[in-house]
């Protein structure tokens, strides 16, 4: 068994000759080609990677706007609702100001001509009454009057009516 | 029947025939034939794992990558950084013709070429060039030369120190030798031993040998499979370590 440890050169010289060809050939025949792949390998799922966080990152950045815009508009309709509630307020005020207005101005408008048509029928009513004195003092007297008198009487009957009414008051 | 000449028949390499030249008898041995077997046998396997799309390769290249991956990331990338690229084919093949001549060791009639004390002190021969070669190669040969004994020491130490550094840089090497040598080895004696209680017993009485052969087949299993991980060990262990060591001389600091 002590030639266990016997040295031999020609063992060592086929070892190192053995493993520095198959250097040189695994190099050019397995390592290049497999490295190769292993290297495209992890840049693609580098590549990948990448393109997945950024395109997440821009999904995000999206729906944040998205969500920005969406508040914006809901609080832009809560304020145009709250405007239009307060246009109608102030326009049903307005037009019921008007309403009421044009009805006191009919109505003031019905009054005065109700007075102007009853002082017409009171001074229509007046000569009637007048004329037909006349008439009934002329069938009585049976003689004509001239006008002048005729007016004269009418000025002095009127007066004692006004002054009659004034009394009644 | 005497053990240690059976030990020595399986263990010990004779020459087929002798051819001399000059002071190296380059003669041919069952040893060596299976070392080339083994080559033939990684450069085959490896080539094929690379370059062909076929199903059996895609196979085979998930099988090696992942360990061709740990070679990379573990062992060469933590100690060379950006030249790992450089050195990254010399790692890969050391592991994968350790890890091939172990494993063949294992097949029956095969010769263990890493349980030979020449082939492993030839292997690390060949690490302890590749560390001066790293070390002249990244550092120049006088810085390299400097950088042998560590910076700060005294320069009446220095050619004391000197000579320690170096006779240190050889006992790793001689370490790695012997490591890796009585590692195989012992699995290889530990095996024989266990089915030669067999025969020991065998002289003793045939009964005893029958009823002793399935405890002995056991263990010598055993160990057997045993040796199967100790193939896968030690051929991380030798390239780790040529690792850390060309890694010292590649960067002193």
């Amino acid at each position: 068994m002590d030639k266990l440890l016997t040295p031999d050169t020609g063992l060592m010289f086929w070892t190192v000759v053995t493993f520095l060809a198959l250097v040189f050939i695994l190099k050019k025949a397995a390592w290049g080609p497999l490295l190769r792949a292993v290297d495209e390998r992890e840049a693609r799922l580098k590549a990948d990677r990448e393109a997945a966080e950024k395109a997440r990152a821009d999904a995000e950045r999206i729906q944040k706007d998205l969500e920005a815009r969406l508040a914006g508009a809901h609080a832009r309709g809560q304020e145009i609702v709250s405007q239009a509630l307060k246009d109608g307020e102030l326009l049903r005020g307005r037009l019921k100001a008007e309403a009421e207005a044009d009805a006191q101005a009919i109505k003031d408008k019905t009054a005065a001509e109700l007075a102007a048509e009853k002082n017409r029928l009171v001074g229509e009513l007046r000569g009637e009454v007048a004329r037909l004195s006349v008439l009934a003092a002329e069938k009585l007297l049976r003689r004509t009057v001239d006008d002048d008198v005729q007016k004269t009487v009418l000025d002095g009957f009127f007066k004692d009516l006004d002054a009659s009414k004034a009394e009644r008051n | 029947m005497n053990f240690e000449n059976v030990l020595a028949h399986h263990l010990i390499d004779h020459k087929l025939f002798h051819w001399q030249v000059g002071p190296l008898d380059l003669g041919l041995s069952p040893l060596i034939l299976t070392m080339w077997a083994a080559a033939a046998a990684a450069a085959l396997a490896l080539t094929f794992a690379a370059r062909s799309a076929s199903a059996p390769a895609r196979l085979l290249r998930a099988a090696v990558e992942p360990a061709a991956l740990f070679v990379r990331d573990e062992i060469v990338e933590p100690v060379f950084g950006h030249a790992t690229s450089t050195y990254l084919p010399y790692f890969l093949t050391l592991f994968f013709f350790l890890l091939a001549c172990n494993l063949f060791g294992l097949v029956p009639y095969a010769s263990g070429a890493t349980a030979n004390f020449n082939v492993t002190a030839a292997m690390a021969l060949c690490t302890f060039l590749f560390i001066q070669f790293a070390g002249v190669k990244e550092q120049g040969l006088f810085s390299y030369v400097v950088h042998i004994v560590p910076g700060g020491v005294p320069w009446w130490l220095w050619p004391l120190l000197f000579v320690i550094e170096v006779f240190g840089m050889l006992a790793k090497c001689i370490s790695l030798c012997i490591r890796l040598f009585a590692n195989m080895l012992a699995g290889h004696i530990v095996s024989l031993s266990f089915i030669f209680l067999i025969f020991i017993f065998a002289q003793m009485s045939h009964v005893a040998a029958v009823g002793v052969s399935p405890a002995a087949v056991g263990l010598a299993l055993f160990i057997y499979l045993m040796d199967v991980l100790v193939s896968l060990l030690q051929a991380y262990i030798f390239t780790m370590l040529t690792a850390l060591f060309v890694g010292g001389a590649v960067h002193p600091h």
